[in-house]
């Protein structure tokens, strides 16, 4: 018994509006995942590309400058070339495409583990322990609920992906000191923050999806794993195939080549020995880089990097970024002969963009449905 | 008035969950009674404004239940029937976050939080994690999350379910404080009329979707002018013979004989009967229906 009972007092404070009521839901998830100890220190994990990322652009802007700071930087930047290293400024925008490009898939997979830790629980928590009546019986709509839960995805992949980029852009700029470097340099930004969009909006709504199908955030949490890996090692694999099997015609042409320039008998003449090597040589050189061209080719319309949920996300990623046209630019600093192969070699996929994006979008609206089919408001509740 | 309904007629599929209902509640502690399958939940939900009706219109605490859903909802405190957490969280944290999804800003909230578990007897337990409560618990904890942002409407559905019976009065004390001393209007569902009885001072009885019988408590307990309670100072039995020798019927139940005289006939015949007798009367009084005879006769007639 308590010595001094208030007993139920009235209160008078005021209810904020509807429009950001989604917020509380995101303020609570959020919370709760902070909990975690395990999505704390992947977070932190997460950071640390970061660190790189922010640290290669320091140093190029430094470079920029040519400052004595970097100097002992230079024998390890020397694989840039020559070109690259005596104007740095002319490849300042290929420069920081690329840093951000390897930054953002390496977040990619940080990404996956947050959605991961964070995601599962989400709805299917929900479900087990029967909160949607305690959700809609107060004036929160599925479209709130629906909204709330994204955020909290929302908020953890914007500290992986959005927040680094931001940071580390801003140091990049600090150090450059060069104002022209915002309008160079800004898409880039735009590009960042579209993509941690792009990953809340697709990634987060299929977590979100799966959480509904289940009670169990174990399952969901198993069933994301299969997603992410089983789609990756089957679009691997069928790449893997593809490449032998084009390996395998090549070898059947060079093959072919080399018998039609031995079908003679060998010149007994050491200078006829002499040409016909060369020509054997400049055949194979031919044959190389048509094989390159072939394969640079091919690439344009081969559809199996799609089979992997994280390559289409990667894809649309790329072309935000506008990764293709640097790494083409860089490759003009490359021997002609062997362009086409440092291009084959560093590019990831080719194929149209658009192809990806469209397998997101049919990936959303799936996700759309199995939520709307999954979370019934209170009047379709038994 | 605390809700008004005109003509409502709610149907899912062929079953007719409410047909053709118009009812009118002033503002207090109402009881809502019914069998299963009578409309109760569907008429909550209606007041709610969380399902669309067929046909009809109403309102509740003047606002249009098919237009002001939302404004409805943050000024109704609702305690659904079924066990329903929000997982992962201690008491307190669940009760102010309650508060937050109508609108409380966080401070407010958890501070709320505190008050109303201290009012419910959970303060002790605030910061355990709600899925160790025991079912007593969880229910106070849900009345404790309806009230957190102070509503002027509180819909109760079943809320003594599972509950050992010192919980269960702790819960009907609760709903009574808060009706009938902090100016609270309560709509309190349940199936156990003595529940009822104990909280409401308006009874709505459906039944088949059908308003069967609605009105102050103490209206529908109607005094009985021909049946009486008579209580002895001997033992009934013989007297109950006497009484029936002169045409009346009798019931004894334990001390007390529940006596119908004929038509015609007044307490008089019984005063008259006892001095003709040497009994001597301890105690009469007209009947009065209880809750129960007033349910099982609404019921009964429809």
């Amino acid at each position: 018994m308590p010595i001094f009972d208030q007993g139920y007092q009235h209160w008078s404070g005021e209810l904020t509006g509807h429009t950001w009521r989604w917020l509380a839901i995101t303020r609570h998830g959020v919370r709760i995942g902070m909990k975690n100890r395990l999505l704390r220190l992947a977070m932190m994990l997460a950071w640390l590309p970061a660190l790189f990322l922010a640290f290669s652009l320091c140093v190029w802007g430094l470079l920029e400058q040519k400052s004595d700071l970097v100097k002992p930087l230079l024998g390890m930047l020397s694989f840039l070339g020559p070109e690259i290293l005596d104007n740095p400024k002319n490849y300042r925008v290929e420069i920081w495409t690329l840093c951000y490009e390897y930054f953002l898939l390496t977040e990619l997979r940080f990404s996956m583990i947050v959605i991961l830790l964070v995601g599962p629980s989400l709805i299917s928590q929900d479900l087990r322990f029967n909160a949607m009546p305690l959700y809609f019986s107060r004036p929160i709509r599925r479209i709130d609920y629906f909204i709330g839960k994204l955020g909290i995805i929302g908020y953890f992949l914007g500290l992986v992906l959005i927040v680094p980029s931001l940071v580390a852009y801003l140091l990049g700029m600090l150090f450059s000191l060069d104002l022209s470097i915002i309008p160079d340099t800004f898409p880039l930004l735009l590009a960042c923050i579209g993509y941690g969009l792009l990953m809340t909006l697709s990634a987060g709504l299929l977590i979100l999806a799966l959480s509904s199908l289940s009670r169990s955030s174990r399952y969901v949490g198993l069933f994301w794993l299969g997603i992410w890996f089983v789609t990756s090692i089957v679009g691997s694999v069928l790449e893997g195939v593809n490449r032998e099997q084009r390996m395998h015609d090549a070898y059947r042409k060079s093959y072919a080549m080399e018998r039609s320039i031995q079908a003679g008998p060998m010149p007994k003449n050491p200078e006829e020995q002499r040409k016909r090597m060369v020509e054997q040589r400049e055949a194979a050189q031919k044959l190389r880089a048509e094989i390159y061209r072939d394969e640079l080719e091919g690439a344009q319309s081969d559809w199996r990097p799609m089979v992997s949920y994280t390559g289409n996300l990667a894809r649309v990623g790329q072309h935000w970024l506008r990764s293709d046209a640097s790494w083409q630019k860089i490759g003009q600093t490359v021997p002609a002969d062997a362009r086409d192969e440092f291009l084959l070699r560093s590019m990831g996929p080719r194929y149209p963009w658009y192809w990806s994006l469209l397998l997101l979008a049919i990936l959303f609206g799936i996700s759309v449905c199995i939520l709307n089919f999954r979370v019934k408001s209170l009047d379709r509740l038994k | 008035m605390l809700f008004q309904l005109e003509s409502v007629t709610k149907t899912y599929g062929a079953v007719t969950a409410l047909s053709n209902l118009s009812l009118s509640v002033p503002t207090g502690a109402v009881g809502l009674l019914g069998p299963n399958g009578s409309g109760k939940t569907t008429m909550i939900r209606t007041l709610l404004g969380l399902i669309t009706v067929d046909k009809g219109s109403g309102s509740i605490l003047d606002l249009d239940f098919r237009e002001r859903q939302l404004d409805i909802r943050r000024q109704v405190g609702f305690a659904p029937e079924d066990e329903c957490l929000f997982p992962r969280v201690a008491g307190v944290e669940f009760a102010a976050y309650a508060g937050e999804l109508v609108g409380m800003r966080s401070k407010d909230a958890m501070q709320r939080a505190h008050e109303v578990l201290d009012y419910v007897g959970l303060g002790e337990a605030r910061y355990r994690r709600v899925e160790t409560y025991s079912t007593g618990m969880k229910q106070r904890l849900k009345l404790a999350s309806a009230i957190v942002h102070d509503p002027k409407l509180l819909i109760l559905d079943e809320p003594t379910n599972g509950m050992d019976p010192a919980g269960r009065e702790e819960v009907i004390e609760l709903s009574r404080d808060l009706a009938h001393n902090k100016g609270m209007s309560l709509i309190f569902s349940s199936h156990l009329l003595q529940d009822v009885e104990a909280v409401c001072d308006h009874i709505v009885v459906l039944g088949g979707g059908k308003l069967l019988a609605e009105g102050k408590l103490k209206d529908l307990k109607q005094v009985h002018t021909s049946c009486f309670e008579i209580r002895l100072k001997s033992e009934p039995a013989s007297f109950a013979a006497r009484l029936n020798s002169l045409g009346c019927t009798t019931d004894i139940r334990e001390e007390l004989i529940v006596v119908r005289v004929p038509d015609g006939q007044s307490q008089q015949m019984l005063w008259k009967a006892a001095a003709e007798h040497h009994e001597q009367i301890r105690f009469l009084r007209p009947q009065r229906s209880t809750l129960e005879e007033v349910f099982l006769k609404a019921v009964e007639q429809h």
